[in-house]
């Protein structure tokens, strides 16, 4: 593949020595194509081959981005990614799998598969795209969305208490949690290149303005509300003192919460020890062991 | 005592005392004289409490399916006894403990023998506790059955063999105080049976240990689930060969996760199949879809109980064919195939990863509560297995695009690549897609990329094949069916024979694609046809219907939750069908 820009047909797609396939469809302003620009600098940071890499994409505007990647992907049903995320690992532990999902699949429709995979420590690297909305289907109330806020689902107001995603992963076995401005392309490609090489769960809160459905939040709105982690001298190990800035909610702590080495599910599964179980032979099997019970 | 063809011996008593072991135990002993079984258990939806019963039916010759005349019942307590009476003839026995439970044996009215066998007392009198009475009931019903003592120990050594020594002892010691006492107080043996040699080349074992043991021969690699009854044996089984085995089972936070994380693994290269019941597969069918646009092999198992919602979750039913042969939304290829039985459980379920793979397809096997989990007689299977990967480009290229044309439309099905494969990066994709795997919305490339999906339901009919179907020469009547009703209609066929009626029987094992040649050919063949099936509006005769436009009008359903017995099958054919005098 070379790198010059190429022509494109009439579908926004160019036609050959592609880089990637398919033009980005999102508004001017989306805090998608910062995310895009780290993920492609973040996975260029990691220190494996293009194709051992694998990115999951969740439905919504970010996992529209499945059609501007050229690595392998998965574009799963609305909030599943993490369990093929967590099996594509199973299946072949040297694959680096990177999670591309946003506020309502990870946190809503795909809630279950958050707070259970975290728990197992599957070495995968969720990058949820926080929008605080709804917007590929025009802008209802997210599970983040603060309580309050006026959207098209809720007329008169979200009745609901946002989900706090920090708090839950640090509470819930998360061995690395994050969050990160997609407004800082370099940190969050820096964070994107941490999550991938730790080994086990870690999740990166992205906090991604959305102009057109979610023009409060804007990118002044979060410079203006957040603080970075780096400022308050935060040391990742110190869980109690992490939790402390994930509970506070008038001001957005950005930066590495928490970090601990433990083992990834798959190094605790005694059948991966020796190969990946894509690897294991099914041209000889013997079934013989298992017919004595049956005798 | 009176010379029979085979021995049906049922215990009854409370749940979660033991009575599915104790079944097991009687099982295993038949099995070990030689004998061919079928056992069938009740049980309710509970751990501690409620009725529960195991009835094994046993012989010398191919046993097909529950009975429902019992040779020796052991009645553990009252309802035991009350709950039976009808399924005693003059010449059975009933073996009760009178002083355990109180029991007065007179008002009950019971046809045939009854025995009083101090069972608790005798169990505690040996060293043991309450449950090994039902030992105690295992050594007398032995004696009434003419089996041998010795194997019943060979037996409990076997399957006690992890518990060690001293429980092995007392559980003998317990079955010889049972057979000594009916012995020693004047017991005389009800059925004597011919014994053959002990044969090594059969196994004895459950719809889904042989679903199981099928899958390890078929080399999955990948095993995803959430408990639930019917399906919960098969996620234990595999789980506890996992590590011998090499494979990964992974018992999931639900079942969405269960199936696309199967997808994930199927993805990443590995054989993958999840299973379920009715209800977790409805859960489930968001991923069928799934698997299906993205072209990746995925096998499924349905175990089948009576619904809707909850239903009854321990009994058995046939009335999710409807909901598998279309579930998950729009038209996709698939296949299902219905097992009849345990040796046909182990082999589709092989087939159905090999087919899932080569036309990298769904395959769904369809099984019962009533298959899953009674237990049958196999022949012993031969022990290698030799599985080639299939359609997977090991040396991909990538197009003048620059990326790997995963979804040519020239051939239905076409080669997939393996993420950590060079140049074969592709998007497994959940939306209509190009050959590349980019999303689509233009009509052309979406009509092209459905052909090639829908071509395969070609190939896999190419590769049908036959439907089990038997017959005697001049059948008057031939029964149709599909999956487990295969049991109780081989049954019936022989109860049929033994009254001089010539029938045949067609069971569907595999019931999409359609085999329509070979149905229309006995839809025509001049006898009488009976479509028997275990749900209420006669899924499997609509199925007929709309495929060969041939309606069949005698039809035999049930849906209270229990199988068909033989005898029932008999009474309808012989009584509606041909209108004779039952």
């Amino acid at each position: 593949m070379t790198e010059q820009t190429p022509p494109l047909d009439k579908y926004g797609r160019s036609a050959a020595g592609l880089t990637y396939p398919k033009h980005p469809t999102w508004c001017p302003g989306c805090g998608n194509y910062a995310i895009w620009g780290a993920i492609k600098a973040g996975l260029a940071g990691v220190n494996c081959p293009k194709e051992k890499i694998v990115i999951v994409y969740d439905v919504g505007c970010s996992g529209n981005m499945a059609d501007f990647n050229s690595y392998y992907g998965l574009h799963t049903l609305h909030g599943r990614a993490l369990p093929p995320a967590a099996a594509i690992k199973l299946a072949n532990h040297e694959l680096k799998v990177l999670v591309v999902i946003g506020d309502g699949g990870c946190y809503g429709e795909g809630g279950t598969h958050f707070i259970n995979l975290m728990r197992g420590n599957h070495d995968i690297t969720i990058l949820a795209h926080n929008n605080h909305r709804y917007s590929l289907t025009t802008g209802q109330m997210s599970p983040t969305t603060d309580k309050g806020v006026k959207t098209k689902s809720t007329p008169e107001g979200v009745i609901e208490e946002p989900f706090n995603p920090v708090a839950i992963a640090l509470t819930n076995h998360a061995s690395m949690v994050a969050r990160e401005f997609a407004g800082d392309i370099p940190k969050l490609a820096a964070r994107i290149t941490e999550g991938i090489n730790h080994t086990g769960f870690s999740f990166i809160d992205v906090l991604q303005p959305c102009p057109v459905f979610n023009p409060n939040q804007s990118y002044e709105w979060y410079r203006a509300n957040m603080i970075k982690l780096d400022d308050e001298r935060h040391l990742a190990p110190d869980k109690t003192k992490a939790w402390e800035y994930a509970m506070r909610t008038d001001k957005l702590y950005i930066g590495l919460f928490f970090k601990e080495g433990k083992p990834a599910y798959h190094q605790q599964v005694s059948e991966l020890k020796e190969n990946t179980l894509v690897s294991r032979s099914i041209a000889n099997i013997d079934i013989s062991p298992f017919l004595s019970e049956f005798e | 005592m009176i010379n029979k063809n085979t021995l049906n011996w049922k215990v009854a008593g409370f749940a979660g005392e033991g009575i599915m072991t104790t079944g097991l135990l009687m099982s295993k002993t038949c099995a070990k004289h030689g004998w061919y079984i079928f056992d069938y258990t009740e049980y309710p939806s509970l751990i501690r409490g409620g009725h529960n019963t195991y009835q094994v039916h046993a012989g010398p010759e191919p046993i097909h399916a529950q009975k429902w005349k019992v040779d020796v019942l052991v009645a553990l307590n009252k309802n035991g006894l009350a709950f039976h009476k009808e399924e005693l003839t003059s010449e059975s026995m009933v073996i009760f403990d009178q002083e355990d439970d109180n029991v007065d044996i007179s008002i009950y009215n019971l046809a045939g023998k009854n025995f009083n066998v101090p069972m608790v007392k005798l169990a505690q009198k040996v060293g043991g506790s309450r449950v090994m009475a039902n030992n105690v009931a295992l050594g007398a019903s032995v004696f009434f059955l003419g089996l041998d003592l010795s194997i019943l120990n060979q037996v409990i050594a076997q399957v006690f063999s992890d518990k060690g020594q001293e429980v092995i002892n007392l559980n003998q010691k317990a079955a010889q105080a049972g057979y000594d006492f009916v012995k020693s107080n004047g017991g005389q043996p009800v059925v004597n049976l011919t014994k053959k040699p002990g044969t090594n080349n059969r196994l004895t074992l459950t719809g889904n240990e042989a679903t199981g043991l099928g899958a390890l021969a078929g080399g999955l690699s990948f095993y995803a689930a959430y408990p639930m009854t019917p399906s919960s044996s098969l996620l234990h089984y595999l789980a506890a060969k996992a590590s011998k085995a090499g494979i990964v089972v992974k018992h999931a936070e639900n079942e969405n996760s269960a199936v696309n994380m199967a997808i994930g693994a199927s993805f990443a290269g590995v054989k993958a199949m999840v299973g379920t019941a009715g209800g977790g597969f409805c859960y489930m069918t968001e991923g069928l879809g799934f698997a299906s646009v993205a072209e990746l092999p995925l096998v499924v198992f349905e175990g089948m109980r009576p619904g809707p919602a909850l239903g009854m979750p321990t009994w058995t039913a046939q009335g999710d064919l409807a909901f598998v042969l279309s579930a998950s939304q729009d038209e996709f290829p698939r296949i299902v195939l219905t097992p009849g039985d345990a040796e046909e459980a182990f082999l589709l379920v092989q087939k159905a990863l090999d087919l899932a793979e080569k036309y990298q397809l769904l395959v769904i096997v369809v099984s019962d509560k009533y298959l899953a989990e009674s237990r049958f007689t196999m022949p012993k299977p031969k022990t290698s297995y030799s599985h080639e990967r299939m359609g997977i480009d090991t040396k991909p290229q990538a197009d003048e695009s620059g990326f790997y044309p995963r979804y040519r439309t020239d051939q239905p099905v076409s080669q997939r690549t393996l993420p950590g494969t060079a140049n074969g990066g592709y998007i497994a994709n959940s939306y209509e897609h190009d050959k590349y795997g980019f999303a689509t919305e233009e009509g052309p490339e979406r009509a092209a990329q459905m052909e090639k999906r829908m071509k395969k339901m070609e190939l896999a009919t190419s590769g049908m094949p036959e439907q089990y179907y038997e017959a005697d020469a001049q059948p008057q009547v031939t029964l149709l069916s599909f999956g487990s009703t295969k049991n109780p209609i081989r049954a019936a066929r022989e109860l049929l024979h033994e009254e001089g009626i010539e029938s045949a029987m067609l069971n569907f094992s595999w019931l999409w694609p359609f085999p329509k040649d070979q149905v229309t050919k006995v839809l025509n063949s001049g006898s009488k046809i009976l479509v028997v099936e275990g749900n209420y509006q006669g899924q499997l005769a609509r199925l007929i219907t709309q495929e060969t436009g041939i309606k069949v009008s005698d039809q035999l359903h049930r849906y209270d939750g229990r199988p068909f017995f033989a005898e029932d099958i008999v009474s309808y054919v012989k009584g509606t069908m041909l209108k004779k005098k039952l």
